[in-house]
């Protein structure tokens, strides 16, 4: 199996090589024009397809819309149809298309170290089998991520019940035991609880982070955009958001009141809370901090019974969720409840396996899409090392496991196969292949089709057979089109159930609270680790500290003052004889005595890009407590670390705080609404007779996932520069989101602002530029024509908002980082958008492509652009919906009003330079009672 | 003491000084007018095809459609390059063993695509798009020429940046009725003069905004 | 400062004078001295090139430069070579206009060194673009694109400034340079010598219609000369004045940047008279009222660098832009700050020593606050990008900087071609106008 003439040809057949365009391709080279033998069916060269699948994240499903060009897969967006998905999307999900043309992907069998074939393991598969159906599959193990699959747990059942002597062990690195075993508590059985932002009003978060990255990310942030869009015509009550954390999240940002709480602390609030509400337990004493908000929180919860929520996040103990299902009924919280997603009942431990391997009684072992000797405590690699077991590893990496498996099977890319996954609320979504699998992989059906003695099982075929058993014969067939068409089958939701009234845990005696706590995360930008060889992932800035390729030990400022710590600074964090070395990050936001450090990083066997990045926190993780961990110690080695940011400077003060407006909501209701004025100018107006094209972008609304990013960057075939250059201070976002801290360190209250080109009116880029390479159109687009410039720079000089990138090395044209140049990468370039050339400056264009394939086809169907047909990127990709983009021309375009709003600004307004990207500056709702106490 | 130079020598002098100025100013012209001429733009330069395609014999004398085989001029960017079984809807019947189709059946055979050769390159950073203009009055021939003459397609048009713009900026002249787009030998009528704004409404051109950049380059 | 005492040594003869000037380049022996220069300067040339050819095969990306400070070193060069080749040409055509006496000797090396640091200056703005194979496109010229230059760009009025002062810079040159030529080529001793001066002297005969249109060509120049200085250099002031970004968008700019040019060019004629002075005997014609005159202009020129800087400061304050104000809190206590402290003591507080007589008078002193102004200036120029560049509106962007050893080798590089060029000239050419002494000796002896 040869690396990228596989793809090559594919192209070839795949039809005109429309594929990377380049701006280095100046001149008239000779160049092929490449029919197909056969044109298939409904394909139009450069027309792009659009089909639906589904994306998992942690085993749930996301429905998502991919579209293809002559049959290469070239951009993720949003599946409106989908519960998980509501027509957005995240980080994750937008970035899951470069994963797909990885040059690290596995692409071989491998034996060991050497290339072997997929007959070769059957063979050597083959008389395993044989001996285990004489002995029922003793000493059988399979070993899964989370599964939410359908037709993978048909499947499995079917093993089990040919091997009923096997068995199944489950890992997820960050998985939901604390919520299962707290509704065991509560309920006596595990419920999974679905919070419905949409209908709280009052909502209080205790170490929860609805709005951060994870399978619930976009439905719960538009469930908090339900009650946070601030309009003046509509003048309803806007929610309020309380919360308490040890670290800064995204809901602590957006809050409108933070307590920086140790975990502890967390605790005893729940229990203040709970007796508050008449628990009949001792409320704890609290600090008079604490008090204060809780107090506040308390007050307001009880006041809107019906539409008060508490949540608790995944990473606090058992009990305090159990409290939590109590409050909430209590307040007749708006929560459903379902049975878990997944198998019926849960597969054994990876603790189980551990020991059996140690124990020398597993004779075969197969992994299926887990990293565990990545992942999982060091327990595991060590027992497997030992056991001698015949170890399969089935993945798309030749990972950590891999490396210490005998077998290794390379799996097809979820672009690649069929399939089908649940969401988090038990909504049940296909997976349809959108190229044919570019190396010789396969997917999980075929291998549990191989264990249960078929060898050609077809994950199409096993998908199928799953939907038709439930169905009759006779309309399968249409039933199927249609759930290929929209993606999502429907009513497959989750029947929800009404849980037993919840009991209050009997809580365990209050620990001594240690001088260091240590706080495990899953990570933003490569989550568990699973993302890490992703480079829009890695180069993607982490929300409310703007990190990239890499990951550090947060510090509240106290600590770092106290133990003489600074940023880069590398400490030793010792926990139970186990012990990293990490890089400090001092972030206000902090709670004092914790220690904070994301998943994910220091991965070994992830690829070019991947490999070495940042510190390995699954090192420090012991199984019982997987995220809150007492009794850290942490050292200073003495070393330095330069930690990557792509925006060095966070703090806003003084005047510069005119940057960020805020408003409070009572202040916005007693606002006007009136057209912006700009200040005079002495250059003439832009009157358009045509569309006039214009962004307007909600701050409190914004959320900072990176959404936007993500999309943009794989829109408009943005490349990454690499860690060196972004030491450098370079980097190619086209799209940023500044977040700039607007309190002080102990309350920082961040805020989120992203910042695309502004699409100025008087756009001071304009007339420097000798070549006239940056220009305006009629349509109130500053334009940036790649192929006039000639890199003078004086644009990006005399840019107040600086949103310009120049390409300083061939960043897309033959200097790319790592292993970004490879050919297979070039199929993902989106063609309607020109690779840009060495030396050549570039920016945002408001997705003037997709401005230009909706003015085309309305000028060949003679009609006018109807008012939400340009769609930006960025806009799509926005799980809160805060970005909005139109025609200020158009009378039915939503963003004219928004232009009226009484809290609408622009950017640096009064440089005269009229932008027509604008803001709505961020609402907050604090609560009178507790204004006093700064909260 | 003896003279240093001749007589002759002035007029040398003067001669040196009138052929540098020359060169100069002659060599700037030259470089000036060199992206003009037809080895720049590639005119009229006949490309070897792995097959010797005869547009003229096609079209001019069988007269077959243009959109027979570039089926998707209205709908898409690219006009579209025929697959192999177009060829053969026709040549599985007539011609099946001419020499001169070994290639088209090898590929259907082999099922590998035939790979022609580009005669109208335009550089990667110009989007044209065929719809819009076969769409709203353009025809084939206003760029490609007679093709139905054509033995081996040449380019005739020199496609430069500013043969395009003298259409954008003033495309009524070039503009025909909908029902003559893929007339191979369409002159303008003589009064084309008022037809050509009559035909601008129809299609509802609006030429002042035709030369904005965003309009070919993304 | 009128009358020619002390300009020219006791008993003077013409001869003398002219061989003074001219027997170096025709009798003796260049010397070690001469020869290890010209060796080090070409190795620092060929140093240049290599740096070019680099930057052109890695890409622009081989600079300091950074997504927020885009413009770094090569800028600061183009403008700070621009300033010291503004000198020359001010110094030959307004003391000729002026009818300053102590013009004569230095006038001929300071054209000069305005020809090698104008084309020089004319190389960065190409250096630095980031496809330099396209810089051709600001200029006019008919094109299958049907586009031309941006009118409104100060680049392009960059450009035509640049050029202009270039090719006015080599005709005032040589227009100067004919009789000097002539006067070579009628001393010359072998017969290739002959040739060659007698080639470019262009058959000058030193007529009394030669003088008479010569003279007056030359006058109407230099009247020239004055105005197109000054534009020269106001509009390289407007590269930064024309912009939106705090610090920049100031109307001192050009006139600022003007004295600015004065003040380095001298303080550069200074430092190669000592040179000149030194290397080839020319303590005769070079004399130290030479040197009081020069020093009393670099310390009129500092006086108002030091009177446009209070302007700035003020105009940043009372401007009322929260923008400016950071930029200039930043620009006296940011992270640049003591570059900055040091650039006001070499630029605003070094000359004031000139006050002194016997400052004025010591060559070696001269030497010094010379060098002190040329880096001063140097760090003026580099400090009005980083600082502006650096902290403009968005904290969000601003970023710290850091040259690269491409940055300073290509500096070097520079400054090796500049002083190669010049021993070239000195080798070549009368370092000092001999047809200008021998009139200001005529005057001297009370001729008119």
């Amino acid at each position: 199996m040869t690396d990228a003439p596989s793809l090559t040809r594919r192209q070839a057949a795949l039809g005109l090589l429309a594929s990377a365009v380049s701006l280095s391709a100046c001149g008239k080279p000779a160049e092929e024009i490449v029919p197909y033998v056969e044109q298939p069916e409904r394909i139009v060269p450069g027309v792009p397809l659009r089909f639906a699948t589904s994306l998992a994240l942690n085993g749930y499903g996301r429905g998502v819309i991919v579209s293809s060009i002559e049959g290469r897969p070239t951009k993720v967006e949003g599946n409106a149809g989908h519960p998980a998905s509501l027509g957005s999307t995240d980080a994750f999900a937008e970035a899951a298309v470069l994963s797909l043309y990885d040059p690290d992907r596995s692409r071989a069998v491998r034996e060991g170290t050497r290339i072997a074939s997929w007959d070769g393991f059957l063979t050597a598969l083959r008389p395993r089998l044989r001996r285990f159906e004489a002995t029922g599959g003793e000493g059988l193990r399979l070993l899964t991520g989370h599964v939410t699959s359908p037709t993978l747990l048909r499947l499995m059942g079917q093993v089990q019940a040919r091997y009923p002597a096997m068995r199944w062990h489950g890992y997820e690195p960050i998985g939901d035991s604390n919520a299962r075993a707290g509704a065991v508590l509560a309920f006596g059985r595990p419920l999974a609880s679905l919070a419905q932002l949409d209908r709280a009003v009052v909502v209080l978060a205790l170490d929860a982070d609805p709005l951060g990255p994870g399978p619930d990310q976009i439905r719960h942030a538009r469930g908090f955009a339900a009650h946070r869009t601030a309009r003046w015509e509509n003048k309803a009550a806007l929610s309020r958001f309380y919360a308490a954390e040890p670290v800064l999240t995204a809901t602590g940002a957006k809050a409108d009141h933070r307590l920086a709480a140790t975990p502890t602390l967390v605790r005893d609030l729940a229990i203040a809370l709970a007796s508050r509400l008449g628990s009949g337990r001792p409320a704890p004493v609290l600090p008079p901090e604490a008090q204060r908000f809780l107090d506040a929180a308390a007050a307001d919860l009880q006041s809107r019974p019906g539409e008060a929520l508490v949540l608790v996040g995944e990473w606090q103990p058992p009990e305090v969720h159990a409290l939590a299902h109590w409050i909430n009924a209590r307040l007749g919280a708006p929560v459903e409840h379902i049975e878990p997603v997944g198998p019926a009942e849960p597969p054994a431990p990876l603790d189980a396996l551990i020991e059996a391997l140690a124990a020398k009684q597993v004779d075969t072992l197969v992994v299926l899409g887990a990293n565990p000797a990545y992942d999982a405590s060091a327990g595991f690699a060590q027992a497997l090392g030992g056991s001698g077991a015949f170890s399969v590893h089935f993945g798309p990496y030749h990972d950590e496991t891999a490396a210490l498996c005998r077998w290794h099977l390379p799996e097809s890319h979820p672009l690649e196969d069929w399939g089908d996954l649940r969401a988090t609320d038990g909504t049940a979504s296909l997976a349809q292949p959108l190229i044919l699998p570019l190396y010789n992989t396969r997917s999980a059906p075929w291998l549990l089709g191989a264990l249960l003695g078929t060898d050609e099982a077809t994950a199409h075929a096993a998908v199928r057979d799953t939907w038709a058993a439930q169905r009759p014969p006779e309309t399968f067939e249409a039933w199927w089109r249609q759930v290929l068409h929209d993606g999502v089958v429907a009513d497959s939701a989750a029947p929800r159930v009404t849980p037993p009234p919840s009991a209050l845990p009997d809580l365990a005696p209050p620990v001594a609270p240690a001088e260091l706590t240590l706080v495990l995360r899953p990570d933003p930008s490569v989550w568990d680790g699973c993302f890490a060889n992703n480079a829009w992932l890695q180069e993607c800035p982490k929300p409310l500290t703007r990190q990239v390729w890499g990951n550090a030990a947060m510090l509240s400022p106290e600590d770092a003052r106290r133990r003489k710590l600074s940023n880069g600074d590398v400490v030793r964090l010792a926990l139970g004889g186990r012990q990293i070395d990490a890089p400090v990050l001092v972030r206000p936001g902090t709670a004092p005595g914790v220690v904070a450090l994301t998943l994910g990083y220091g991965r070994r066997r992830a690829g070019a890009i991947g490999d070495g990045l940042g510190a390995d926190a699954y090192a420090l993780r012991s199984p019982d407590a997987p995220w809150i961990m007492a009794g850290l110690t942490m050292e200073g080695t003495g070393g330095r670390t330069n930690l990557l940011f792509e925006q060095p400077d966070r703090r806003l003060e003084g005047e510069a705080r005119a940057l960020f407006p805020t408003v409070r909501a009572d202040e916005l209701a007693r606002g006007e609404s009136r057209p912006p004025v700009w200040p005079p100018s002495l250059n003439p107006d832009r009157v358009s007779d045509t569309h006039a094209w214009a962004m307007v972008i909600d701050t409190s609304l914004c959320i900072g996932c990176n959404a936007c990013v993500i999309a943009c960057q794989s829109e408009n075939n943005v490349p990454v520069v690499g860690p060196d250059e972004v030491a450098r201070g370079r980097e190619m976002h086209w799209l940023r989101i500044d977040t700039y801290d607007l309190g002080p360190p102990e309350d920082p209250r961040p805020g989120f602002q992203p910042v695309p080109c502004m699409h100025c009116e008087h756009a001071p880029c304009e007339p420097v530029c000798p070549v006239e390479a940056s220009i305006h159109d009629a349509e109130g687009l500053n334009v940036q024509v790649y192929n006039r410039c000639i890199g003078t720079r004086f644009c990006q000089a005399n840019c107040p908002y600086k949103v310009r990138r120049f390409n300083w090395f061939g960043y897309a044209d033959g200097q790319e980082y790592a292993n970004q140049g490879a050919p297979v990468l070039a199929a993902q370039r989106n063609p309607e958008v020109t690779v840009r050339a060495r030396g050549v400056m570039e920016k945002c264009t408001y997705c003037t492509q997709r401005i230009s394939a909706a003015r085309r086809s309305a000028e060949r169907e003679g009609r006018e652009i109807g008012a939400r047909e340009v769609v930006t990127a960025c806009q799509s990709a926005c799980p809160s919906q805060a970005i909005t983009f139109g025609d200020l021309k158009h009378p039915d375009s939503p963003i004219t009003a928004l232009r009226r709003e009484p809290q609408h600004y622009a950017l640096l307004g009064h440089l005269g330079t009229r932008p027509r990207t604008t803001y709505l500056a961020a609402v907050r709702n604090p609560n009178p009672a507790a204004e006093e106490g700064g909260s | 003491m003896a003279q240093i130079f001749p007589r002759y020598a002035n007029t040398l002098a003067r001669a040196v000084l009138l052929g540098a100025a020359v060169l100069l100013v002659g060599g700037l012209g030259l470089l000036i007018a060199m992206p003009y001429t037809s080895h720049a733009t590639r005119q009229d330069i006949v490309i070897e095809q792995p097959i010797q395609f005869s547009h003229e014999h096609h079209v001019g004398g069988l007269g077959v459609a243009c959109r027979y085989c570039h089926t998707s001029v209205e709908q898409s960017r690219f006009a579209g390059i025929p697959p192999t079984h177009t060829c053969m809807t026709c040549h599985s019947q007539i011609w099946t063993n001419a020499a001169i189709l070994a290639p088209v059946r090898r590929s259907l055979a082999e099922n590998a695509p035939i790979h022609w050769q580009r005669v109208h390159v335009l550089p990667d950073y110009v989007f044209f798009d065929h719809s819009v203009h076969v769409t709203n009055g353009v025809g084939c021939s206003t760029c490609h020429g007679a093709i139905d003459t054509m033995p081996q397609v040449r380019q005739v048009a020199p496609l430069t940046m500013g043969w395009c713009l003298d259409c954008h900026r003033n495309p009524a002249p070039n503009l025909r009725p909908a029902s003559e787009i893929y007339d191979m030998d369409w002159k303008p009528p003589a009064d084309q003069a008022e037809r050509g704004p009559a035909l601008l409404a129809h299609y509802g051109i609006k030429p002042e905004h035709l030369t904005d950049c965003s309009r070919c380059h993304r | 400062m009128s009358g020619a005492g002390g300009l020219l040594p006791q008993g003077a003869s013409y001869g003398g004078l002219v061989s003074t000037v001219a027997d170096p380049l025709m009798l003796r022996p260049a010397g070690r001295r001469y020869w290890i220069a010209f060796g080090v300067t070409f190795v620092m040339t060929l140093g240049f090139v290599g740096c070019i050819a680099w930057l052109f095969i890695k890409g622009i990306g081989i600079f300091g430069n950074n997504t927020t400070i885009v413009w770094g070193f090569p800028i600061a060069n183009y403008v700070w070579w621009v300033g010291i080749g503004n000198a020359g040409t001010l110094i030959s055509s307004m003391l000729l206009l002026t009818r300053q006496p102590w013009r004569a000797a230095i006038n001929r090396f300071a054209e000069a060194m305005t020809l090698f640091a104008v084309s020089i200056a004319g190389l960065f703005p190409i250096l630095h673009l980031g496809r330099p194979y396209l810089a051709y496109w600001l200029a006019p010229y008919p094109n299958t694109m049907q586009l031309w230059p941006q009118w409104r760009s100060a680049l392009v009025w960059d450009f035509w400034a640049i050029l202009a002062y270039l090719l006015f810079s080599i005709m005032f040159f040589t227009l100067g340079l004919l009789p000097d030529l002539a006067t070579l080529r009628d001393r010359a001793e072998t017969r290739a010598g002959q040739v060659v001066y007698g080639a470019l002297a262009m058959g000058w005969r030193g007529s009394a219609r030669h003088w008479a249109l010569h003279d007056s060509v030359y006058r109407a120049m230099a009247a020239m000369a004055v105005p197109l200085v000054v534009s020269v250099h106001s509009v390289v002031g407007m590269d930064f004045a024309a912009g939106l970004m705090p610090g920049w968008q100031e109307s001192i700019f050009p006139p600022y940047f003007v004295v600015g040019a004065l003040f380095s060019g001298f303080a550069m004629v200074v430092l190669l008279a000592a040179l000149m002075r030194r290397g080839f005997g020319l303590e005769s014609v070079l004399t130290t009222r030479h040197f009081e005159s020069m020093a009393k202009v670099i310390l009129a020129a500092s006086i108002v660098m030091g009177l446009s800087y209070l302007t700035e400061w003020f105009m940043s304050w009372y401007a009322g832009e929260r923008a400016e104000r950071t930029f200039l809190i930043h620009q006296l206590t940011g992270d640049d700050a003591a570059l900055y402290w040091s650039m006001l003591a070499c630029n605003v507080l070094a000359p004031h020593v000139l006050w002194f007589t016997r400052a004025r008078r010591s060559v070696a002193i001269l030497i010094v606050v010379s060098l002190l102004v040329n880096v001063g200036m140097w760090m003026e120029r580099i400090l009005i990008i980083w600082d502006t560049l650096s902290h403009d509106y968005l904290p969000s962007m601003w970023r710290p900087w850091y040259a690269t050893i491409w940055d300073w080798a290509v500096l070097a590089g520079s400054l090796g071609f500049f002083a190669f060029m010049f021993m070239c000239f000195a080798r070549l050419l009368p370092v000092v106008a001999m047809h200008d002494l021998s009139r200001l000796l005529y005057r001297q002896r009370g001729g008119a």
